[in-house]
């Protein structure tokens, strides 16, 4: 899948591309073409390019250098119609030769900075023997017209129209107008052919300035968020993730803006399924948000949100969150949840190495049919060994699986009056314990409660619970 | 030629027509050529509205500038492939989202070129503080327009010249007196300093501002449509800046409050303001107050008796009144000329 699809499935992916440095719309449209890559090699030589800039980003020496690559960056012209008009072997005009020149000297200052910048991968091609074609008389200007040492006839064809004058002689400046017309197309039909022998290498700096400053923008994101280079986990043993102290971008920045800071939390998958219990506003969600950003981050080549993380590189990655209607295709959400699992299923039966996070499977429907499906569902990853992280209300299924549990409410818990909607979350640990005895909180009474939910209505409900 | 050591005081001037046809072009074509003649490097743009040739209103041509070497020209990409005469292109910009971008190039002969450059306010102010900077030229010019149709002000040079003529009215007492009032809305008193730079950067929606100079989203998207005139109405707020538009009726309606005198409209610049004489100075007589955040020295007044019907004032009559109307310098190019 391609980066720019993924950023509308895993939330809080998009509002790290918002942060990002970037020049425009330009690196953009390649960052979002960016595959997902499944190849660790390709993956371990990204995050090499990644820590050198990061190095030089991090450097305080190299300050101004930086400084002077951004600024660089930001003169960069989108010229995909030049370079398109390039390939398609037409006669270029003289904006269009004006908008090669000024890349090939842009080009030029750029091989300079990022050569004393000391950053040798993905070198630029030199470019002179273009800077040569559109600078004939070598003035090193960045400007340009049809110069008259193109062509003697150019000149003289010039010559004789600047001794002629519109006003008093119409018909013949107007005849030799149109042979400056047609020498300065002669020119520019051989300038184009010329510029064409070059077309391989334009494509290619234009394509490698882009992923530059991707890297470079990564390597910002890196610092202001100080994420962490992933390794990536053997397949030998049982492990199949561990991330400690990971964090959630988006929703840190939003909690900070309120004055609370996001409590990080720390996590170990093995293969096979994984239940996630815990009870309301506990956090299971953002558990699962997180460890798909991380994944999905990784496998981008970006760094992550975290304190430390190895990771298995997958083939897929699916996030199944069950609010998802389709009322569009006529689905109810029970319905859109069931067939985004046979997916799964169907992935899982061709040996994709993937990771499975569900929030909530069937929580639309019937609990004892509910509970039935979750327990299918911990029962086909298990057999088929597919690392699963399932959130779920449903307690006492006596499965065999491994079970986490969010602490919770911590055992200080306030006294009605003290919590409120605002600070509940502060006598919430967010962080993940073992879970043996597959029991799950039930405490959504006591915090409609704390919510300030009516009492008669809370002390009603209180009569139902078995 | 008096006004030509006016404008050499300032680094940036537009020339403004009060409407089509008042000589605007053959103003800014007598600029350029004293400039050169003066030595002085200058930038030329216009500001972009429509692109067409033909100006399809009143089907006269569309007005041609005349460059002379070495002087800096930014127009549409399209319009600069088809100028018939050499020169150098010193910049592209694909920034402004304008078809194919904008081309800088210095004229290497004298030649014809239609123009169209930044077609919003924020373009057309970065290229005239930047011009002087990047091509060393002492005056960056701006052929400017009042339009409904154009989103940039030419209110973003330091000094303006305001042409008008026969082409608006016929009849000499109402072109005296539009043009008056035009005067008027230049002459409107500017926001304090200290919050210019901050309405500057606000460029829609509808705004209070308290004493302290803090301002208030209203949530009203502009003062154009009926329901957000009412919704302005009833804020009941007394301190309103309106970056964009402020139509008649909105202005109508202010005036006709119960409490007028001490109520204070804020507008971008006076060519935001698109009203009535009577409803302007009713408001103002009431005891309102409008002031502007962008402001410009008007510098001259240059008059064209010809109307494109044909029909023409007397010249010498209309510069004499003209002149006592508005206590400034006023001009008849096409004497100028002779």
């Amino acid at each position: 899948m391609k980066f720019g699809r993924m950023t509308e499935h895993i939330d809080g992916l998009k509002y790290l591309v918002g942060k990002l440095e970037l020049s425009g719309s330009r690196p953009l449209r390649y960052l979002m073409q960016t595959p997902f890559c499944t190849n660790r090699q390709e993956l371990e030589s990204g995050y090499d390019i990644l820590q050198s800039a990061l190095d030089l980003v991090l450097d305080p020496t190299r300050l101004s250098d930086c400084m002077r690559l951004n600024h660089l960056f930001s003169q960069i012209h989108d010229i995909q119609g030049t370079l398109q008009a390039v390939a398609d072997k037409r006669v270029l005009d003289e904006i269009e030769l004006f908008e090669i020149k000024y890349f090939a000297f842009l080009c030029s200052d750029f091989s300079s900075l990022l050569n004393d910048m000391g950053f040798t991968h993905e070198p630029l091609y030199p470019l002179n023997e273009v800077t040569a074609i559109l600078d004939p008389d070598g003035t090193g200007v960045v400007s340009f017209y049809i110069y008259n040492s193109y062509s003697q006839s150019l000149a003289a064809a010039r010559d004789r129209l600047r001794g002629t004058d519109p006003g008093e002689q119409p018909g013949e400046w107007e005849t030799l107008r149109q042979a400056v017309d047609k020498a300065e197309l002669e020119v520019r039909d051989e300038l184009s052919r010329r510029i064409n022998n070059y077309y391989g290498v334009l494509r290619e700096n234009f394509d490698t300035l882009a992923r530059i400053e991707i890297w470079f923008a990564k390597a910002y994101l890196v610092k202001r968020y100080r994420l962490v280079r992933p390794e990536f986990i053997p397949d030998s043993g049982p492990e199949f993730l561990t991330i400690e102290e990971m964090f959630h971008p988006h929703i840190a920045d939003a909690l900070e803006d309120s004055g609370i800071s996001f409590q990080p939390v720390s996590i170990r998958l093995e293969k096979g399924p994984c239940l996630l219990t815990g009870a309301n506003m506990s956090g299971k969600t953002v558990v699962l948000k997180t460890v798909s950003l991380i994944q999905t981050l990784a496998q981008y080549g970006f760094f992550v949100p975290a304190g430390k993380a190895r990771l298995t590189v997958v083939e897929e990655l699916f996030l199944v969150s069950g609010d998802r209607q389709d009322p569009l295709r006529g689905l109810s959400s029970f319905a859109a949840e069931m067939l985004e699992l046979n997916r799964i299923f169907a992935a899982v039966k061709k040996g994709t190495c993937m990771i499975v996070l569900i929030d909530e499977p069937a929580r639309t429907t019937n609990p004892n049919e509910g509970m039935a499906l979750v327990s299918a569902l911990a029962d086909f990853f298990t057999l088929h060994r597919t690392t699963a992280l399932i959130s779920t209300h449903f307690g006492d299924m006596n499965l065999s699986c491994r079970k986490l549990r969010v602490k919770g409410f911590t055992s200080q818990s306030a006294v009605p009056g003290e919590v409120n909607a605002q600070n509940i979350n502060k006598y919430i640990d967010y962080s993940l314990v073992e879970d043996m005895d597959g029991l799950v909180p039930e405490e959504a009474l006591r915090i409609a409660r704390l919510l300030g939910v009516d009492a008669s209505f809370l002390e009603l409900a209180k009569k139902y619970v078995k | 030629m008096p006004f030509i050591d006016r404008i050499r005081k300032y680094k940036s001037l537009s020339i403004v027509g009060l409407e089509k046809n008042t000589g605007k072009t053959e103003c800014l074509n007598y600029v350029l050529r004293r400039m050169a003649q003066t030595q002085t490097q200058v930038a030329v743009t216009s500001i972009g509205i429509d692109g067409e040739r033909v100006d399809l209103v009143k089907s006269t041509p569309k007005p041609e500038i005349y460059v002379e070497p070495g002087m800096y020209f930014t127009t549409l990409s399209r319009y600069y492939l088809e100028k018939r005469f050499c020169a150098e292109i010193c910049e592209v910009d694909n920034d402004s989202a304008v078809s194919g971008g904008l081309v800088t190039a210095r004229a290497l002969e004298k030649g014809k070129i239609v123009l169209a450059g930044p077609s919003d306010t924020v373009s057309l102010a970065r290229w005239v503080e930047q011009a002087p900077l990047k091509w060393h030229v002492g005056l960056a010019l701006v052929d400017g327009a009042l339009s409904r149709m154009s989103l940039a002000s030419p209110a973003v040079t330091e000094a303006m010249i305001l042409t008008t003529g026969a082409a608006y009215s016929a009849n000499m007492s109402r072109l005296l007196g539009r043009t008056r009032f035009v005067y008027d809305t230049l002459c409107l008193p500017a926001v304090p300093k200290e919050l210019t730079g901050r309405l500057a950067e606000v460029v829609r929606g509808v705004w209070a501002v308290d004493e302290r100079g803090e301002l208030k989203d209203l949530g009203i998207h502009s003062g154009l449509h009926a329901q957000d005139v009412a919704k302005i109405i009833h804020s009941g707020e007394r301190r309103i800046y309106i970056p964009g538009v402020v139509s008649n009726t909105l202005l109508d309606k202010l005036g006709h409050q119960k409490e007028v005198s001490g109520m204070e409209l804020i507008i971008r610049d006076f060519s935001r303001l698109f009203t009535e004489p009577d409803v302007f100075y009713r408001f103002l007589k009431e005891g309102g107050m409008i002031s502007t955040v962008l402001q410009t020295n008007l510098i001259a007044v240059c008059i064209n008796p010809w109307s494109p019907e044909g029909y023409h004032l007397n010249a010498r009559e209309l510069e004499k009144r003209m002149q006592e109307v508005l206590g400034l310098p006023v001009y008849n190019i096409k004497r100028l000329e002779q």
